[in-house]
């Protein structure tokens, strides 16, 4: 990536604490991600790693700590948050998708308002998204049409039309029927296959030992253990971590 | 969290106050109780002027100038009342705590004082400070009232709309603003427009209250026919059956327009 030749992390996370009313969400969380690397960040419920993942984009207002997009001080006044936005796509686990707003309507709104395209320009790269994830023929339908797993592959085509340069995942296959897993995660494959830089929240192990080139481990607000996927599930040396994946796998 | 917060707001429930009960629009059956309504209401009245055009026919020709009056101070209110209650909404909702404050407290005061109170303070006791005419005090007094129901109304739209719908769109990078305007707005309208409908209905038989003013609408029309005449079971008959029709009609209308605007869900109802 141009701007950082000389490896500078794209994320970097530097003391982070965050609570809700009294209690820590986030203790002290340390995390650099490099350009094109694929984060997968896994955990019980209640860990924070959602919350993690939201403060990159300020979904969630951090109480301590730096966060630097590209270098950007997100908690920075004079850093426009909205812009900082425009490179970090994110996916909900209840997909979100625009209900008012048709399938292709729901891809072209943010460039064309905030990119400023014009309504063809927005289209053509909304067609060529929709074949991407697999459902050009649904472009003029309302969302309430589609079944979870084509909601949540529009809602990925959603964020990579705002062309990011990072991908936020916040449990994407979580609210999905087991049938439609693997087509959304297919997708997320596709895009770590073509470089994208990405962190996932997930309870898909599976896709975490095809993707990850990091699995971070929380637990209680803090990052617990890290390393390479076959590693960290292999050789788990943490006791909460072995704790973990004997009762999730 | 989020989870939870959006279940339970995702029953939409928006408060409905007074106002005539909207038609169903999925109801298409030939005998309902609006249809039931509409008919029996206007056979009797063209019943009665027909059989004893003497003094019904004399009555209902002696209304027309009051029910385009009683249209006047129910639009100019409409126009009103309906930005006075989307900005009292986005106040009470709003991050500002002033704001919020302002909004609310308008709404709390305005809610525990009946309307014909209102009326009578903006018409009598302000003309020691200012000499207002009876239709500018009817329209005042009719806005800032029903401004307060609205508001209500408008808040709860919006806050009806889940959380993950802001979420999405300031994760796409549009403002509050722009979220507001292109996300949530076009959204709670579905939700809003209905009950506001209700209100405008509502505030249109609410207007039969500046009769007391002197203001010449359907209801002051009758009061000074049946000051000549004293034919009060005719011509209050003929009042009701006419205020029902209009009422009849335009909730039909709101009905229509809610039956319009629920295009892109297949799931509700």
């Amino acid at each position: 990536m141009t701007q950082n030749p000389d490896n500078t992390p794209v994320i970097s996370m530097r003391g982070v604490w965050k609570y809700f009313d009294s209690l820590p969400a986030l203790q002290d969380i340390n995390l650099d991600v490099q350009a094109k690397e694929r984060v997968v960040i896994i955990g019980p419920s209640g860990s924070g790693k959602s919350t993690a993942l939201r403060s990159i984009n300020r979904l969630e207002e951090i109480d301590r700590g730096k966060i630097y997009v590209n270098g950007q001080d997100i908690m920075d006044k004079t850093n426009d948050i909205n812009l900082i936005r425009h490179k970090l796509g994110m996916v909900f686990q209840q997909f979100n998708l625009f209900p008012h707003k048709t399938v292709l309507q729901n891809l072209t709104l943010a460039p064309i308002k905030l990119l400023g395209l014009d309504r063809s320009e927005a289209e053509d790269r909304a067609f060529a998204l929709l074949k991407k994830v697999g459902i050009s023929e649904k472009a003029n339908v309302y969302p309430s049409m589609l079944s979870g797993g084509q909601q949540q592959r529009v809602a990925i085509a959603r964020a990579l039309a705002m062309q990011p340069e990072i991908m936020l995942f916040d449990e994407p296959t979580s609210a999905l029927d087991p049938e439609m897993v693997g087509e959304v995660l297919n997708v997320m494959i596709t895009l770590a296959e073509e470089g994208m830089t990405m962190i996932c929240v997930t309870h898909e192990m599976g896709f975490a030992k095809t993707v990850a080139d990091r699995v971070i481990f929380m637990d209680q607000g803090q990052i617990v253990e890290q390393g390479d996927p076959n590693a960290l599930f292999d050789n788990p040396r943490h006791p909460r971590l072995k704790f973990f994946l004997n009762h999730i796998l | 969290m989020a989870e939870t917060e959006e279940k339970q707001s995702a029953g939409n429930i928006v408060l409905v106050t007074e106002g005539g009960s909207i038609p169903n629009p999925h109801e298409f059956r030939l005998i309902n109780a609006w249809s039931l309504s509409l008919t029996l209401a206007i056979v009797s009245l063209f019943a009665l002027c027909l059989i004893w055009p003497e003094p019904y026919l004399r009555i209902l020709l002696y209304l027309p100038d009051g029910i385009l009056v009683t249209f006047q101070i129910t639009l100019m209110s409409i126009c009103f009342a309906v930005p006075l209650g989307f900005l009292t909404g986005l106040g009470r909702i709003s991050k500002n705590r002033f704001i919020k404050l302002v909004a609310s407290t308008y709404v709390e005061i305005i809610r525990g004082i009946p309307l014909l109170v209102q009326l009578f303070y903006i018409y009598y006791a302000l003309s020691r400070f200012v000499q207002i005419s009876g239709i500018t005090s009817a329209v005042v007094a009719i806005s800032v009232c029903y401004g307060a129901y609205m508001g209500e109304v408008f808040r709860a739209g919006i806050a009806a709309i889940p959380r993950g719908q802001t979420e999405a769109s300031r994760s796409l990078g549009f403002t509050r603003y722009q979220t507001m305007i292109y996300v949530i707005l076009p959204q709670a309208m579905r939700t809003i427009l209905p009950p506001v409908g209700n209100e405008c209905i509502a505030m249109l038989k609410d207007t039969a209250l500046v009769s007391i003013m002197a203001v010449p609408d359907i209801m002051q029309r009758a009061r000074s026919f049946v000051g000549t005449t004293y034919l009060y079971f005719e011509t209050y008959t003929v009042i009701a059956l006419v205020y029902l029709i209009i009422t009849l009609l335009l909730s039909k209308a709101v009905s229509i327009m809610e039956a319009k605007l629920n295009y892109y869900d297949t799931k509700s109802r």
